[in-house]
């Protein structure tokens, strides 16, 4: 637990303020840079929950049955949230990076092959493209002139969505990458049935295929299946793994075996804060 | 090889198959010559049936009833939240629509 | 084998979860998933009985009948499996393993020609409601019976060398393989039975 001291020369134990021993923790911890990525992970979501929901307000989405005087009604009534709300998407769409690094950094401390973690980082980073900043581009074009010709508002409309719903393929093989190499690893990086949980959201997000087709009931981008099971399920899977790669990187040792598991909390609290960044 | 056991699989096997079967009486007790009709009846008894299937898989075949408590009352949960869900959204949903 | 010990063994034996627990969590959550999709096709199934009854007309009630019983077929065969191998007999433990891939195998068969036959009478994936469902549900879980076909070969492969040999991993295999077999008896009920 101490062995952070070994490598520092400016002081051998953290201060004793939750000022300082945050401060050094940034400067000295081994595990700082995973820290960060995890942070990062979580205020983006957190962000985008926000940004998406409330402040935009595309989410949940409008019906693809509407006519045309409704879409734009629909766009006037968004009109600054739009704005606003997807500026703030393009200035943190960066954060997707280290997000995604994560991950793959997890599959790199599995024992499985490394062409793992490399695919799922191409794949999630190609796919941040149509599956939230085309949305983003198309929905701040539609709103930026609002006395644009209705049709070409009603197509950015249907490109918008369908690009932000349609697009699910990557991310279905995405999840089956990680749940494979999960299945397949003898480090015991993250519990089994995590990866039966990724089963249950990549067949999940087949389902999303048909929004192609469907303009209205279950199976349309908004409808009951397409959208609202499936987002009960993604929400579960984000928050089970924004939790599950937390207990990776505090039981994280470096070492290219199995990884350990976390000491009994008694212990780990006597240790004092090094493990852990508040 | 334990006897027993054989002849107990292929049972549930059997009183499985025949609760299929039921379905085929109960369907045609209800048509009328070929044209189907809507039955609160059949409805309810298809969802229960297929429920006591489901429950006898779970006890039977995934060996429940060997497993630990905690996995047994799981399961039986599991059948009752399932039963409650589909007759709650046939009910729900008939009274909207009726 | 002591005939005698038998009978004391299945009263004494200690209670066990078959398989990995993790498959159990698969398991319910999948259950809760199509108990989603089953619970929306009610609903929308009560917002317009006429056309569904109309459109379920067309389905043959006999090969539902059918399909049931070769899933229920192979659900027996992968119990008894499960029993051979933890008894120590591999041999016929492979067979069944293969019996119940065979069964899988006429099921699959069966389906691809119902659809095949649905479709040649104009009945596909967009012409009305209740063949959204239809299609949906049964192409899904076709999707889960092609995964099972996976993970019986990950059984059979266990199976095969004395030196892999894992009862757990037979086990957890055999969750997933009867998993396929409820969630069929539950479509079964509500697209071929439901009125």
């Amino acid at each position: 637990m101490t062995t952070s001291t070994e490598g520092t020369s400016v002081s051998d134990t953290p201060p004793e303020s939750r000022l300082g021993r945050f401060a050094w923790n940034c400067r000295h911890h081994p595990k700082r840079e995973l820290w960060f990525a995890w942070w990062v992970m979580v205020v983006f979501y957190q962000l985008y929950g926000v940004l998406f929901f409330f402040v935009t307000r595309v989410q949940p989405p409008p019906s693809p049955a509407w006519d045309t005087p409704m879409i734009v009604q629909w766009f006037d009534d968004r009109h600054d949230g739009l704005l606003v709300g997807f500026g703030i998407v393009f200035l943190i769409s960066g954060m997707c990076a280290p997000m995604n690094a994560l991950l793959a950094y997890s599959m790199r401390r599995m024992s499985v092959s490394r062409i793992f973690a490399y695919s799922y980082l191409i794949m999630y980073s190609l796919s941040a493209i149509p599956g939230m900043l085309v949305m983003a581009i198309a929905m701040t074009v539609g709103a930026l002139r609002p006395d644009r010709d209705p049709e070409l508002i009603h197509w950015l409309y249907d490109f918008a969505f369908l690009s932000f719903s349609g697009t699910m393929g990557v991310f279905l093989v995405g999840s089956v990458v990680w749940l494979v190499a999960i299945l397949l690893d003898k480090n015991n990086v993250f519990p089994k049935w995590f990866a039966y949980l990724g089963l249950c959201n990549a067949l999940t997000e087949v389902v999303v295929a048909p929004a192609w087709i469907f303009q209205r009931g279950a199976f349309a981008w908004n409808g009951a299946i397409a959208w609202w099971i499936n987002m009960v399920v993604f929400v579960t899977y984000t928050a089970v793994f924004i939790v599950l790669l937390r207990r990776m990187i505090e039981r994280e040792d470096f070492g290219t075996g199995p990884l350990p598991d976390l000491p009994d909390k008694r212990e780990s609290a006597s240790a004092g804060s090094v493990g852990v960044l508040r | 090889m334990s006897n027993t056991f054989n002849r107990r699989l292929l049972l549930v096997w059997a009183i499985l198959t025949l609760l299929t079967l039921a379905y085929v009486w109960m369907d045609e007790a209800v048509d009328q010559n070929q044209t189907l009709t809507a039955s609160t009846v059949v409805t309810v008894s298809a969802i229960a049936i297929a429920l006591i299937k489901v429950r006898i898989i779970f006890r039977e075949f995934m060996e429940v009833r060997h497993a630990p408590v905690w996995l047994c009352r799981l399961t039986d949960g599991w059948v009752v939240l399932v039963a409650t869900c589909l007759l709650g959204s046939y009910f729900v949903g008939s009274a909207i629509a009726g | 084998m002591t005939e005698v010990a038998q009978p004391q063994l299945e009263e004494t034996r200690s209670r066990f979860v078959p398989g990995q627990p993790d498959m159990w969590l698969f398991v319910l959550f999948e259950a809760l998933l199509f108990t989603g999709y089953f619970s929306v096709y009610l609903v929308s199934r009560t917002q317009n009985q006429d056309l569904y009854l109309q459109s379920q007309a067309d389905l043959d009630l006999r090969v539902g009948v059918f399909n049931t019983i070769v899933l229920l077929s192979s659900s027996w065969a992968i119990a008894r499996c499960v029993r051979a191998a933890r008894e120590g007999v591999y041999p016929a433990a492979l067979r069944y393993a293969f019996v119940t891939v065979g069964f899988g195998v006429v099921f699959v068969i069966s389906k691809v020609a119902e659809w095949i036959h649905e479709i040649g009478m104009g009945n596909t994936f967009t012409s009305d409601e209740f063949f959204q469902h239809y299609f949906f549900l049964t192409s899904l879980h076709c999707i889960h019976v092609l995964i099972g076909f996976i993970v019986m070969g990950v059984v059979i492969y266990q199976l095969r060398s004395p030196a892999r040999r894992s009862q757990q991993l037979v086990e957890t295999g055999a969750t997933y393989w009867h998993t396929v077999d409820f969630l069929w008896v539950l479509i079964f009920a509500m697209l071929y039975v439901v009125r």
